[in-house]
């Protein structure tokens, strides 16, 4: 029985590579024989021109700044939507509508929603903010409120029937509880959202992206290298960073309480 | 019948309860139990004889399918405003612990008192110095002082135990609920903590029902005991000093058991 089920699982999924293989046009030699187009690129660079040193590190310091305003403004409110959207605190009613809203902000990658707040409040970093924080908010606010239900139900009851009040049970309970996980959350999604506002400028929503776009609809890839290494480097220390904090913090944490 | 003088001096009064999760199986079948006032009583069982449960329907986290219990003359539901008084008076010590572990010591044991502080000034942490001393002595009666400022998680397994016992001391209870309390501890821990849970009780005068599966134990400390068995209680006695006073057996005969 069990062996039929994984057999008809796995002829399933060899007939959908297959389909979306040939359904997509993928020719691998079309990639083979074309990425010699790149080195044409490369060719062109013949002096890097540091001179937009300085723009590029000031507009990078732009896109940081949009992406740890989205992360925080996004998480503050992701915080109490998460307490809304858990089976175990709320009622049917409230965490059914959470939930939809939550569907409805995580069905458009953040570049959609980018373009549709450059055409609420004009071109410029706020459009770009605002769909940051969007992002955040659903995707902090899911991982919130499964860390919320996966709270021992055992405790939570147990501190229910001293007959303390709903807030003084979030207070006391479930934020000290969830904390450990929302800061390795936070950080991801800081982490994340620094690499998503890089591609903000492509729609007009400020940033970094919107000199790279530039530069690149213009042939001047000599210019654009110079932001694109700017974004390179900062995500790789923002990376570094971030390995940096989890370890000697959160890691530490949550291996000592076992 | 009893009279009316004896079911005043009674914490719990239970009544023929049965209760099942499925209607079908029984987990506890018609259980009659008179918890008299200030005693220390005692169930003991195997796992699965349905103790945990009992301890449950007295704090209300279950209600029976069938019967009555009172507990202080009052039904046990949550949804009771009077019995709502009353649960902040109950300590419930689970099997659990129910401890919060990223908080401190401190923290735990101020749970124990958040019902009688304003629900917006606790959620800032604004907690009156009459609070804080209140779970300081706490905390020293069970003789944690020196780990008031420890998070909960960093303790060992008889320190959790003490720090439960001070949170359910600090609401200021007359009733306290303890599943357990002492299994998987080492004699000598589990000696100290029941020790001090009799001097406390003596101290202010307030009912336990406990759950043991040691028979050992209930015989040094309890002065009730009954003997569940698949939801059945198959045995009452009463304990002072040395016999066993309602059947006339020695406590080795007992525990021979």
């Amino acid at each position: 029985m069990l062996n039929y089920k994984i057999n008809l699982i796995i002829g399933l999924l060899i007939t959908a590579i297959i389909y979306s293989y040939l359904n997509l046009n993928i020719e691998p030699l079309k990639f083979i024989s074309g990425i010699s187009n790149l080195l044409i690129i490369f060719q062109e660079i013949k002096n890097i021109e540091y001179s937009l040193l300085l723009i590029a590190l000031t507009s990078m310091m732009e896109t940081i700044q949009m992406a740890f305003l989205g992360t925080i403004f996004g998480s503050v409110i992701a915080f109490p939507l998460s307490i809304f959207a858990s089976r175990n605190l709320t009622n049917k009613y409230l965490y059914l509508t959470t939930r939809c809203f939550l569907a409805v902000v995580r069905t458009f990658p953040s570049i959609l929603w980018a373009i549709l707040f450059v055409i609420v409040v004009g071109l410029g970093p706020f459009a770009g903010v605002l769909s940051i924080t969007l992002y955040t908010i659903g995707f902090i606010t899911k991982l919130q409120y499964e860390s919320i239900e996966a709270i021992d139900f055992e405790i939570i009851n147990n501190i229910r029937s001293i007959g303390i009040s709903k807030l003084q049970l979030i207070r006391y309970v479930i934020i000290p509880e969830s904390a450990p996980h929302l800061l390795s959350q936070l950080l991801y999604t800081f982490d994340y959202n620094v690499r998503h506002t890089s591609i903000m400028g492509l729609v007009g929503a400020g940033g970094i992206g919107f000199y790279i776009i530039n530069y690149i609809k213009f042939f001047e890839y000599e210019k654009a290298l110079i932001f694109m290494l700017v974004v390179l480097v900062t995500v790789i220390i923002i990376d570094l960073l971030s390995v940096k904090i989890r370890d000697n913090y959160i890691i530490k944490i949550i291996k000592s309480k076992k | 019948m009893l009279s009316n003088l004896t079911k005043n001096n009674l914490a719990i009064d239970m009544n023929n309860v049965w209760l099942s999760y499925d209607n079908i199986n029984y987990v506890l079948n018609g259980i009659t139990l008179s918890i008299k006032k200030s005693i220390n009583y005692t169930i003991i069982g195997h796992s699965g004889s349905g103790k945990s449960t009992l301890l449950k329907i007295i704090n209300g986290l279950l209600t029976p399918s069938k019967g009555t219990i009172k507990v202080f003359g009052i039904i046990p539901d949550h949804q009771n405003r009077k019995f709502k008084n009353l649960m902040k008076n109950i300590g419930y010590i689970p099997q659990s612990l129910g401890l919060v572990k990223n908080i401190t010591v401190l923290d735990n044991v101020l749970i124990g008192a958040l019902t009688r502080i304003n629900k917006i000034k606790s959620f800032f942490k604004i907690v009156p110095d009459v609070e804080i001393d209140n779970a300081q002595n706490a905390i020293k009666m069970v003789g944690l002082e020196d780990k008031t400022e420890k998070k909960v998680f960093t303790l060992s397994g008889g320190e959790k135990r003490r720090v439960a016992i001070a949170r359910a001391l600090v609401q200021k209870p007359i009733l306290l609920l303890a599943d357990e309390i002492v299994s998987e501890l080492d004699h000598v821990t589990s000696k100290e903590i029941m020790n001090l849970i009799i001097e406390t009780q003596h101290k202010l005068n307030l009912t336990s029902v406990m759950i043991h599966h040691d028979i050992k134990l209930a015989l040094d400390y309890a002065d009730m005991i009954s003997v569940l068995q698949k939801g059945q209680k198959i045995l009452e006695i009463g304990v002072d000093g040395n016999t066993i006073t309602e059947f006339d057996v020695t406590k080795n005969q007992l525990a021979k058991l």
